[in-house]
């Protein structure tokens, strides 16, 4: 029976050095961080080994007090009910990261929204390109923090 | 042209239309027009949905001559049902110039009179009526359907008035 515990264990044994702060919470909820030029394979690796193969989410999340920014994932599994919530790491100047495309399909348009977002640039993707946003509105990166929208960008009839 | 006859005069369509425009022939023209005003099916929000829901039997519009149209070229009113992004601006302008004259635009919903829950959003356009000629503003979030028929019914005054923006008189 694979849960929790038995992937923590295998991903750990396949990539010593590139998990951290890993973190069980139940039978089916496993929560870590991951070095950032592991995160292709450790994908591979779940979905080809421990049956996880439906990325249910890829976002981002800015934290402008550590100067970074993080791109979570979520992957489950149509066949056991585990949910693994992986985190990396980025520099907020350079966040650069290897798409994972290749590994899950549904990955491209999270992939270019929290592009167009958070100015996450996501290496070997196939299409790169803004999906919600004008392509006008590339480089203001809108869900940063220190994005300086209103009043600037948004309304012009405030005040 | 072709060869002028003795005693009779020529004139244009644009000049009828003008010469009807200041007589009482106009009543009877907007009497038609306001009695048909084909709305286009063209959701955008949440109010898009009382939209389409006003537009079902349950509300029966056909009584005041509102029929919900699928293609732009037979509509006559476009509802303009929620935010407008701004990545959605220049098809929502596509549409309305591939409407046949005369036309009208209603605003229906908050988001789509001054940005409503989204007034700050990096990614809507605010001011509608800048860029559009509108008729009608219905305010609400979102408005019922009665409140739609009732903004309909307000065009059809102003029609009747030759109050309305979309036609020049
Ligand atoms: S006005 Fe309210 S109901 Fe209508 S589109 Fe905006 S948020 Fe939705």
């Amino acid at each position: 029976m694979i849960d929790a515990d038995y992937i923590l264990s295998s991903l750990t044994k396949t990539f010593p050095n590139d998990f951290s702060e890993s973190k069980i919470e139940s039978d089916t909820k496993l929560t870590s961080y991951v070095e950032k030029d592991a995160i292709f394979n450790v994908c591979k690796h779940m979905l080809d080994n421990l049956e996880c193969n439906h990325l249910s989410c890829e976002c981002g999340v800015d934290y402008p007090d550590r100067n970074e920014l993080e791109v979570v994932y979520h992957i489950a599994s149509y066949e056991h009910p585990v949910v693994i919530t992986l985190k990396v790491k980025l520099p907020r100047d350079d966040p650069e990261i290897e798409s994972i495309v290749s590994v899950y399909w549904n990955a491209n348009w999270y992939e270019r929204e929290t592009y167009e977002l958070y100015g996450i640039m996501y290496k070997n993707h196939p299409d790169l390109k803004p999906l919600l946003l004008i392509d006008e509105m590339l480089g203001d990166w809108p869900l940063r923090k220190d994005y300086d929208g209103y009043p600037n960008k948004t309304s012009k009839n405030l005040v | 042209m072709g060869e002028m006859i003795e005693n009779v005069n020529f004139t244009t369509s644009s000049a009828i239309s003008d010469f009807l425009k200041k007589t009482p022939a106009q009543d009877i023209i907007n009497w038609g027009r306001k009695n048909s005003l084909w709305f286009l099916t063209q959701p955008m929000g949440c109010c898009g949905v009382e939209m389409i829901s006003t537009g079902c039997s349950h509300y029966d519009t056909d009584r005041f001559g509102i029929i919900p149209r699928d293609s732009p070229r037979q509509a006559d009113v476009i509802v303009i049902s929620g935010y407008v992004t701004k990545k959605y601006l220049p098809a929502l302008k596509l549409v309305w110039d591939q409407m046949p004259a005369p036309k009208w635009i209603i605003c229906m919903g908050d988001c789509s009179i001054s940005g409503g829950p989204f007034y700050e959003s990096y990614s809507t356009v605010q001011n509608i009526d800048e860029i559009f000629p509108v008729d009608v503003f219905i305010p609400g979030c979102p408005p019922r359907p009665e409140a739609l028929i009732q903004g309909f019914i307000e065009l059809q005054k102003k029609i009747m008035a030759k109050k309305d923006i979309g036609t020049d008189y």
